[in-house]
């Protein structure tokens, strides 16, 4: 019983999929009258929303219950421990996952409808996507991280070729599948080396046997975990999107519909950062990898300052709001890889890192939401002149998408503001200044273009004549940003009791 | 003598004021006379409630000083801000309203700040933990400095926002949003005490700004909304990163984290540490004061922005890196700050006074003349500062009053020929004393509180910054010279203030269409009324401030000269920081507790609680 | 820096390697090859026979959903086996493991089903 406890973050998620991809397929198509269909799902994304959300907050609210409860109370899960290590870490990132999945699934139950794009496979494929993002961050072995990053990234490519008619959605799910597909050969050759290096599949066991090398007896060969850590660096920095493993990003955001742009950006990435944090510190923990002088400390601290700045000043340049929103979340994991190298010296930049992953999380869930808000259907709201005056037309989506930028440019009072102090704090602790003066004078580079949108909102009129985005309104969009926005508002403000259970994230298998 | 007789005895005054300022005025229009005699006697009252001799000062006791008083007074104007939110966007009369009764609201909860007595120390102090795992507490308390800043604040916020209404039709609900959020930010920055506080409230502030500038400001507002934004927040993330630096050596000497002020400042760091955070706070303040050669977003920014919005940056946002450098760079790196005293005392009078002068001499606009007045007159206040002495800070604190008061009256005359021409270019007018006769009476003697003519309240700062320059220690070799050269911009000033009321207001009427150019409106005469009445009540009676600011001066400057000596003492090549030695006293009142303290308090207190108990359980059955 | 060079140097040598072997070989057919073009040999090759229509043929994509289908169901089989091998030692606790999966395969089932996957005509 308490196995099934424990488990339950997971199992509600997973059934719920199970159960919602029936609902799917055996409901009544919800049509108007004489028009015929053959697909069960036709008409029926808002109710299919709903479930997928609710499915999701129980997700959420399960994982805050064991948490509290407290994993290492309950003995039975280490029956599926190498393979599912569930600790507050875990916990954590399911909680995180879960709201981000919840959050794209009402951003989608209104914008698929407005769009025209009548496809409720986006539901299940969501739920099961988040399915192995949450078994991704769970994963202590191998074998399961392979599968859960198959399984989350599976769902993901289908996602974004959702608008079938689209050439640019089409070209968007081709990018994403082929470098997807390709990062993760280059992974799997990583693991597969690094199991014929060490002869374990648990990460755990990895990290005794790379501690191992040296001592006399050990016939662990040091060259091949390397090249296996470069292999297993670079297929994660793919997931997570850092520079210069980038590229597919703007291109993904832009073609995908943007709740599955707002998926990719949040859960696919936390998940991706979960993986990494747990694979560094567990299976590459050891002191003469996880230094300064040698290992992937620098390889990665190289990656962040690329990102912050590449990612930064591009993102100045672009003339589409949404490839602005995904170079920004490039940034974003610029400078959540500065608390990851942070990590090497400090436990609790791993917290850090998992605090900044929900305040982003909820931040750009929020700002995608927004976005969709600020157009409607033939009309979506793309760039920046679509935005003009908005402030006007809308008030109410201004003033979100206001708060959530702020957020994401990280000013006080917001959830933004308060994830980079973590992040930066344990990077001072941790003695790296340069790359925390390096980060908040990026912060102030990516300012410029949050705040373009601002100007955009409030400042500007549409030119006369242009076409102009038509704001729309609908209950599922406006009940996930006012979600988003409490959230960016707690965090920031009072993040007491999430700065507890993040402080519990720490990995403590160093 | 009956209670009644004498309490017509004692309105008298009161009400001679009153008739006074209600009859003189030429002008008709009740509600006009009724507030001007309401403002009169109002003066009157300031003047005989603060006058230190008139009464004695109250005892300092605890029970007069409610503790929530700055809570009220900050979040007040925060709450009215969500509130606006909820209030209906097609009703602009009731969102002008609300907004001023919540900001004259605030302005007479903030009146009982001046129960705090003038002891050294902090008063109305009020702490509560906010987020223990970081040690980030809600810290606020004002002393005889931030006193006076908080009452400007509260005092030139409605008015702003009185002008602001009248001259701003389109989006009244952003608007009354924006006052006042920027009002609660404002506040909140000068009564924090611990450093992220501080920080959250700092940037709390950008925001409304950076909408006063965009939505309502000039032709250019885009580019000086980003220039001032951009600027500031520049300055401020490395003085983030410094913050967090102090916060982590604080940590390995003391062995807990805190932000807070009164333990950050006893922090003596290695001393390449202590200059780096040293300019990193200073960037932060010097950006914002602003300091040449980084005042260029200043211009722009004033040209801009409307005039409310002008009036709240010259009056209340530039002070904040005054007092940010008082409170923060004097207070926690008095060792950099001295050393690099006689240095930046140089800019501030070349690049401040004499260089913002000779600009301001140059401008053709009114708007961009008066924000190059603002370069030099916030240059006297960092000289005041750098000086070190007690003449000196004072008469910058003096100056940092009178400036917000004299030039936001300035900002607010020029907001009135802008409305009625749409220009404010000196050549397009000419003899506007024969149309506006009030105007011009009103525009010249602000001009005179602005060049520090005795008897208003510009010339006693400015003549104790440069006395205090004068004698001060810390300038070194050059202090006389650099008060001859710092007395050479009062001339200046009265060069370029002078030349252009010449020739706006003298002369024949140039151009005709400045000659039928209604006067003063009821509602621009009321908004100026209470400003020239302070401009008097402090040019005569500057005691009212001071003798409530010695004691904390004088804590401010003991506190500057501990840092140096500790500073100096540091050995060259020291690598950690150390602490210095508490002094307990009032100043430190208020000090983070160590888990330790913190855990023997709670010992001590079960312990004071169980004995209470204890005999009463064992009691009973007997 | 030495040290970071050291440890570094044998992925950069895997890398070079790699690189080189590939630079030969290609190179090496390239220049080292005969070439004798005639028009027969330059022919595109098509399974013998001359080449003539559209280069991408369209393929009705019920073969590929047939396809997958069978890969989906067959590869599950493949998890039975094991399973049947060891039924013994896992006891109750591994059939009802297995009954959850075959569960999941059911659902995915009924979905296939209901959705038209397992039509050929439609």
């Amino acid at each position: 019983m308490n196995l099934l406890f424990g488990l339950s973050p997971f199992l509600a998620v997973g059934v719920g999929a199970l159960l919602l991809m029936l609902a799917e397929a055996f409901g009544k198509p919800n049509v108007a009258p004489g028009v015929e269909t053959t697909d069960a799902g036709a008409g029926r994304a808002g109710e299919l929303a709903l479930g997928a959300a609710v499915i999701l907050v129980i997700g959420a609210v399960l994982s805050v219950a064991v948490w509290v409860a407290g994993p290492e109370s309950l003995p039975e899960l280490t029956q599926v421990a190498p393979h599912l290590v569930i600790d507050k870490f875990t916990l954590f990132f399911s909680f995180t996952l879960c709201v981000g999945g919840a959050l794209a699934a009402l951003l989608a139950g209104g914008y698929l409808p407005e769009h025209g794009i009548d496809r409720s496979e986006f539901f299940p494929l969501l739920l099961l996507s988040t399915v192995g993002a949450m078994a991704l961050s769970a994963a202590g072995d191998l074998l399961t991280l392979f599968v859960a990053l198959e399984t989350m990234s599976l769902g993901v490519y289908s996602l974004i070729g959702l608008r079938r008619g689209s050439p640019r959605a089409a070209e968007a799910a081709l990018k994403y599948f082929l470098l997807g597909s390709f990062a993760a050969a280059i992974m799997l050759f990583g693991l597969a080396l690094l199991y014929g290096a060490t002869g374990h599949t648990d990460l755990a066991g990895i990290g005794a046997a790379v501690r191992s090398i040296g001592s006399p007896g050990s016939t662990v060969s040091a060259g091949k975990i390397l090249i296996s850590l470069v292999l297993v660096l670079v297929g994660l920095a793919f997931k997570v999107s850092a520079v210069p493993f980038h590229q597919w990003t703007p291109d993904a955001y832009e073609g995908a519909p943007t709740p599955a742009a707002t998926y990719m950006a949040v859960a696919v990435k936390s998940a991706a950062f979960a993986v990494l944090l747990r694979v560094l510190l567990v299976g590459f923990g050891d002191e003469r990898l996880a230094s300064w002088g040698a290992g992937w400390p620098p390889a990665l601290a190289v990656l962040a300052v690329l990102s912050m700045t590449v990612a930064n000043l591009v993102a100045g340049r672009q003339e589409s709001v949404k490839r602005m929103l995904a170079y920004s979340s490039i940034a974003h994991a610029g400078y959540a890889l500065v608390g990851v190298v942070a990590a090497m010296r400090s436990p609790e930049a791993v917290s850090a890192v998992a605090f900044y992953l929900l305040a982003y999380t909820v931040s750009t869930a929020g700002a995608f939401g927004a976005l969709i808000l600020c157009g409607s259907r033939g009309a979506e709201a793309v760039s920046y002149e679509d935005l003009a005056g908005v402030g006007k037309r809308h008030p109410a989506a201004a003033l979100a998408f206001s708060l959530f930028l702020f957020s994401l440019a990280g000013l006080p009072p917001t959830a933004g503001f308060f994830g980079k102090l973590y992040v930066f704090r344990t990077a001072i602790d941790s003695g790296l200044y340069t790359l925390a003066i390096l980060g908040l004078v990026n912060s102030v580079i990516g300012a410029y273009y949050y705040l373009r949108v601002m100007v955009y909102l409030y400042m500007r009129e549409p030119a006369p004549g242009a076409p102009r985005a038509v704001t729309m309104r609908s209950g599922f969009v406006a009940t996930a940003l006012v979600a988003a926005a409490i959230f960016v508002l707690l965090l920031g403000m009072a993040p007491g009791f999430t700065l507890d259970m993040a402080s519990g994230a720490a990995l403590t298998a160093r | 003598m009956s209670p009644a007789v004498r309490a017509v005895f004692e309105l008298a005054p009161y009400l001679a004021a009153l008739a006074a300022g209600a009859l003189l005025p030429r002008r008709s229009g009740w509600a006009e006379r009724a507030a001007l005699g309401l403002t009169a006697a109002l003066a009157l009252a300031l003047v005989r409630g603060l006058w230190p001799g008139a009464a004695p000062a109250p005892a300092p006791s605890p029970a007069l000083e409610w503790p929530h008083l700055l809570n009220v007074i900050v979040f007040l104007p925060l709450v009215g801000a969500a509130a606006i939110l909820f209030l209906p966007r097609q009703s602009p009369t009731l969102l002008r309203r609300f907004t001023l009764g919540i900001l004259v609201l605030d302005l007479v909860a903030s009146l009982f700040l001046l129960r705090a007595s003038p002891e050294r120390g902090w008063h109305f102090q009020f702490i509560a933990d906010w987020l223990p795992s970081f040690g980030i507490r809600y810290h606020v308390a004002i002393d005889g400095i931030s006193l006076w800043l908080v009452l400007l604040t509260t005092f030139t916020t409605p008015i702003a926002a009185f002008v602001s209404f009248g001259s701003l039709k389109t989006r009244v609900k952003d608007l009354c949003f924006s006052f006042l959020l920027l009002q609660g930010g404002m506040l909140g920055a000068f009564v924090a005490l611990d450093l992220f506080l501080f920080y959250v409230f700092w940037e709390l502030m950008l925001v409304p700004m950076l909408l006063l500038i965009g939505v309502w400001g000039g032709v250019e507002r885009i580019k000086a909304a980003y220039k001032f934004f951009l600027y500031t927040m520049a300055g401020s993330v490395l003085m983030l990163a410094a913050i967090l630096y102090l916060v982590w050596s604080h940590r390995e000497v003391a062995g807990y984290l805190t932000f807070d002020y009164l333990a950050l400042s006893r922090l003596v760091l290695p001393k390449t540490a202590a200059w780096l955070c040293f300019g990193a706070f200073l960037l932060a303040f010097a950006i914002k004061v602003p300091m040449f050669p980084l005042h260029t977003w200043l211009p722009d920014a004033h040209v801009q922005a409307p005039t409310g919005g002008s009036i709240l940056l010259a009056a209340v946002l530039l002070k904040l890196g005054t007092y940010g450098y008082l409170r923060f760079c004097m207070g926690m790196f008095g060792g950099p700050a001295w050393g690099a005293a006689a240095t930046l005392a140089s800019v501030a009078i070349f690049g401040g006074i004499l260089y913002g002068a000779l600009c301001a001499w140059k401008q053709d606009d009114i708007k961009r003349l008066v924000a190059y007045s603002s370069v030099a007159h916030l240059g006297f206040v960092m000289l005041g500062l750098f000086a070190g002495t007690r003449a000196g800070v004072e008469g910058a604190i003096l100056v940092m009053i009178n400036h917000g008061i004299a030039t936001g009256a300035l900002f607010l005359l020029v907001g009135v020929i802008y409305d009625r021409r749409h220009t404010r270019m000196v050549r397009e007018f000419g003899g506007l004393a024969r149309p506006m006769p009030i105007y011009t009476a009103v525009f010249v003697l602000v001009t005179m509180a602005s060049i520090g003519v005795p008897g208003t309240n510009g010339f006693v700062g400015e003549f104790m910054v440069i006395l205090g320059t004068f004698t001060s220690m810390t300038l070194g070799s050059n202090a006389q010279m650099q008060g001859v050269a710092a007395a050479f911009g009062v001339i200046l000033a009265a060069v370029y203030m002078l030349s252009v009321v010449q020739k706006v207001f003298f002369g024949p009427v140039t151009n005709p269409k400045n000659a039928h150019l209604p006067d003063l409106s009821a509602r621009e005469t009321i908004a100026l009324a209470p400003l020239v009445a302070l401009i008097f009540v402090l040019g005569l009676f500057p005691r009212i401030l001071t003798d409530r600011m010695h004691d904390s001066v004088d804590a401010v400057l003991e506190r500057y000269r501990e840092g140096r000596l500790a500073h100096q003492e540091l050995p060259e090549h020291a690598t950690t920081a150390r602490l210095r030695d508490r002094r307990g006293g009032p100043l430190e009142r208020g000090y983070p507790k160590s888990p330790e303290e913190r855990e023997a308090e709670a010992a001590k207190l079960a312990a004071a609680t169980a004995p209470a108990s204890a005999p009463a359980a064992q009691g009973a059955p007997q | 820096m030495s040290e970071l060079v050291q440890v570094y140097l044998p992925m950069f040598l895997v890398f070079a390697v790699g690189a080189a072997i590939v630079a030969v070989f290609w190179l090496g057919g390239h220049y080292l090859g005969p070439k004798n073009p005639n028009p027969e040999k330059l022919q595109p090759y098509e399974c013998g026979n001359d080449s003539d229509g559209a280069r991408g043929v369209r393929m009705s994509v019920k073969f590929y959903l047939t396809a997958i289908l069978f890969v989906v169901f067959d590869i599950e089989a493949v998890f039975i086996y094991p399973w049947a091998v060891l039924f013994k030692g896992l006891g109750w606790t591994g059939f009802l493991t297995m009954l959850a999966f075959i569960a999941a395969l059911l659902v995915a089932l009924a979905y296939c089903w209901k959705k038209g996957a397992l039509e050929w005509e439609s």
